[in-house]
């Protein structure tokens, strides 16, 4: 696996590990994938969605 | 002897050659945009619009059906396509992409470039992307052209891109400015703005002036040499400087080497504005107007949305050829490029009041009559279409100063005249090209739609939440984002833009759940029946007098690509602020006090426009397909078999 190593807080890894097994995740690798995907792509949804509004806010009609 | 042989050789070419072609006749159509038949005939009464009322003496007056739903860019394309939206393809302002089910403007969009990753955020744009006009059908001065018919088509809105054409023409409606907006002001304060963020239109930058100077940026569009994402992109910006006079109420900016000083309370002429991309290699032009508003005790700076450069457009085409606006702004100075000019944003935001707003848009229409009076003095031969759109930003914005029944009433005798002025000035532009013009020149003064008061609004989803129509997750919270807050699974049908209705169809909508064929159909029906049952519970009113399916009212191909159903709302009632982007307010009526008071995105019957044309019109209720028609018959030219409309117009 490509990558680079990111430091986490020990207490914070241990949650991972707990919630990782919990939602039937077959890794902590796998988990910590997911949840930055799913992070990310709220970002991007986020940015489009006021990317969107500002494209079409200048019109008179809408707020 | 020799030149005896030479002349009469010169004389047997001369007669052996054919006739020079005849100059094309002169057909001139003044398209203004919501010229009020009703208002006008009033102002004609109070003996206030002579020209045109001479005009009228010399052909007729109509009113002049307008399109469903009547907004400008639905409006504009049936009469430069000679059909209906199921024939150009243009339903409203703004659509939804089915697939991605994101909206977009429905007459033109900007698509990004393709671009190479040169990594650590930069790219290399590659080609690709840019401008497209999305109106389908042929506009009627490219089929003149064919004919041979020299054209000049000024601002016609819907045509931007400008479709190709050897005539000469200029984008207007559809045109955006620098960022690729439909207009974003910026407003330098060091004054605490309420709700800066939720400002639409616009942005807010906090300033602060130090040691008698303010330093800030202008903001341009988004380096083309970054990648788009959130990370990495940055706009490009240049710096720029005011100095203060430390006693009285005057500054003097310096804007890239242009130096000019205003007074409190006085606009700059056009500042150009050079984006570098990257130096020495790749700028971006623009062009901008300041407004100092107020020097102190707070600092208060406007700039318009910075504009296409019309010398230097670059990538985006604004004219055809690409060279006209450089060489109309040689003849003419700088002028708005954007599509609407009139910033109506700025007014309804609070940065400019008015007072300020009318001052602007005294300088949109002192620019428009300048253009106008050069295109008419240079106007050879052929038809010369020209685009006003003083009268219908005005009358969306003053009709609160002159309606006493309006819920945002407001007194200002100067502002309830605001209107009348504007109609004036229309009248004016009649005038001289009436004095201009030879007799038998054919003279159309033209609207695509009138006007109505926006007294109340409708929130449309918001109702279609109330009959069970919609579903949203959570009904006690309703956030500000584009249909953020639905259940799809439980929703049959939802509202974009200012008049359509979409049923959520499955294997059209990515989360579809109504069955196309007979539940589709019965639920069409269903809604259509609702919909004018309608109730407004606080005065009795229906607020939905008229519902149109395209597949079953318009015609040709496109019938079923715009929404299921277009809303055609009664006298008074509009959608609402906040439904055409998606959002669900609690309230489903509430009056409208905004600045923005006057409107016409209702059933298109009560708000017909104008035909005034110096030859007989022959039809008893032209609409704008019809004039279509009648401006390809001054040149014999037949109507295509898209076209939809009859002549109206009678022999000269």
């Amino acid at each position: 696996m490509f990558g680079s190593r990111i430091k986490l807080d020990r207490d914070l890894l241990r949650k991972i590990e707990m919630y990782a097994k919990i939602a039937g995740y077959s890794s902590t690798q796998e988990f910590i994938t997911h949840a930055l995907e799913k992070e990310i792509a709220q970002l991007e949804q986020a940015d489009s969605d006021e990317e969107i509004r500002k494209k079409l806010q200048g019109l008179g009609y809408i707020s | 002897m020799r030149f005896r042989t030479l002349f009469l050789a010169t004389l047997a070419l001369a007669l052996a050659a054919p006739a020079a072609a005849a100059p094309a006749r002169k057909v001139l159509v003044l398209g203004v945009d919501g010229l009020d038949p009703a208002l006008l005939r009033s102002y004609i009464a109070r003996g206030i619009l002579p020209n045109i009322g001479r005009l009228i003496e010399r052909g007729g007056f109509s009113e002049l059906q307008t399109s469903m739903p009547p907004l400008s860019p639905v409006a504009w394309s049936n009469f430069i396509t000679g059909m209906d939206p199921g024939g150009h393809g243009v339903f409203d302002f703004i659509h939804r992409d089915a697939a991605t089910m994101l909206p977009d403007r429905a007459e033109s969009v900007v698509k990004p470039g393709k671009t190479l990753s040169l990594g650590d955020c930069h790219v290399l744009p590659v080609g690709g992307g840019g401008p497209e006009n999305l109106r389908r059908g042929r506009a009627f001065w490219q089929i003149l052209e064919e004919r041979g018919v020299p054209t000049i088509v000024f601002r016609m809105p819907a045509n931007f891109p400008p479709v190709p054409s050897p005539g000469k023409s200029l984008s207007g409606m559809g045109t955006p400015d620098i960022q690729g907006t439909p207009g974003t002001f910026s407003f330098y304060t060091d004054r605490q703005v309420p709700n800066a963020k939720e400002i639409s239109g616009g942005e807010v930058y906090a300033v602060r002036p130090s040691a008698g100077r303010v330093d800030a940026k202008l903001h341009g569009p988004w380096n083309p040499f970054r990648d788009g994402s959130t990370a990495c992109r940055k706009r490009l910006e240049v710096d720029f400087t005011v100095h203060l006079d430390p006693q009285r109420p005057l500054a003097k900016f310096d804007v890239q080497g242009q130096e000019f000083v205003l007074q409190q309370g006085e606009w700059s002429d056009w500042v150009r504005v050079d984006f570098k991309a990257l130096p020495l290699f790749a700028s971006v032009h623009a062009i901008g107007r300041f407004y100092l508003k107020q020097v102190r005790p707070q600092f208060e700076l406007y700039l318009t949305p910075l504009q296409i450069d019309p010398k230097r457009p670059g990538a985006m085409q604004i004219s055809t050829p690409k060279s006209w606006s450089h060489e109309l702004c040689e003849e003419l100075g700088y002028f708005y490029t954007k599509e609407l000019p009139e910033d109506t944003k700025a007014l309804t935001g609070g940065i400019l009041n008015a007072r300020e707003f009318w001052q602007q848009t005294q300088f949109v229409y002192d620019e428009l009559r300048r253009a106008f009076d050069y295109a008419i003095e240079s106007f050879e031969e052929g038809l010369l279409f020209f685009y006003f759109s003083s009268v219908d930003q005005n009358s969306h914005m003053l009709w609160n100063y002159m309606d006493r029944e309006h819920p945002g009433f407001n007194e200002d005798p100067l502002l309830a005249a605001g209107i009348e002025q504007m109609y004036r000035g229309i009248d004016d532009v009649v005038g001289r090209a009436l004095a201009t013009l030879p007799e038998d020149a054919t003279i159309i003064l033209m609207s695509d739609h009138g006007f109505a008061p926006f007294y109340w609004q409708v929130s449309l989803n918001s109702w279609l939440v109330e009959r069970g129509y919609a579903a949203l997750r959570d009904p006690g919270q309703r956030s500000s984002k584009w249909f953020g807050d639905v259940d799809w699974s439980r929703t049959r049908a939802y509202a974009v833009g200012l008049n359509g209705l979409y049923v959520n169809l499955r294997g059209r909508e990515p989360r579809g759940i109504v069955e196309p064929g007979e539940e589709h159909e019965r639920l069409l029906r269903q809604l259509e029946r609702d919909l004018l049952g309608m109730v407004d519970p606080r005065n009795g009113k229906h607020p939905v007098s008229l519902v149109v399916d395209p597949r079953r009212d318009f015609h040709g191909p496109l019938v079923a690509s715009g929404p299921d159903l277009v809303v055609g709302y009664s006298w008074g009632y509009r959608t609402s602020w906040k439904s055409p982007l998606g959002e669900f307010p609690r309230e489903v009526f509430t009056d409208n006090t905004e600045p923005w008071s006057g409107d016409h995105s209702m059933d298109y019957r009560l708000v017909p426009g104008v035909l005034i044309a110096s030859r007989p019109i022959t039809l008893d209720a032209p609409a704008l397909h019809d004039l279509t028609v009648a401006i390809l018959d001054e040149y014999g030219v037949p109507k295509t078999k898209e076209m939809i409309g009859s002549d109206c117009l009678g022999e000269r």
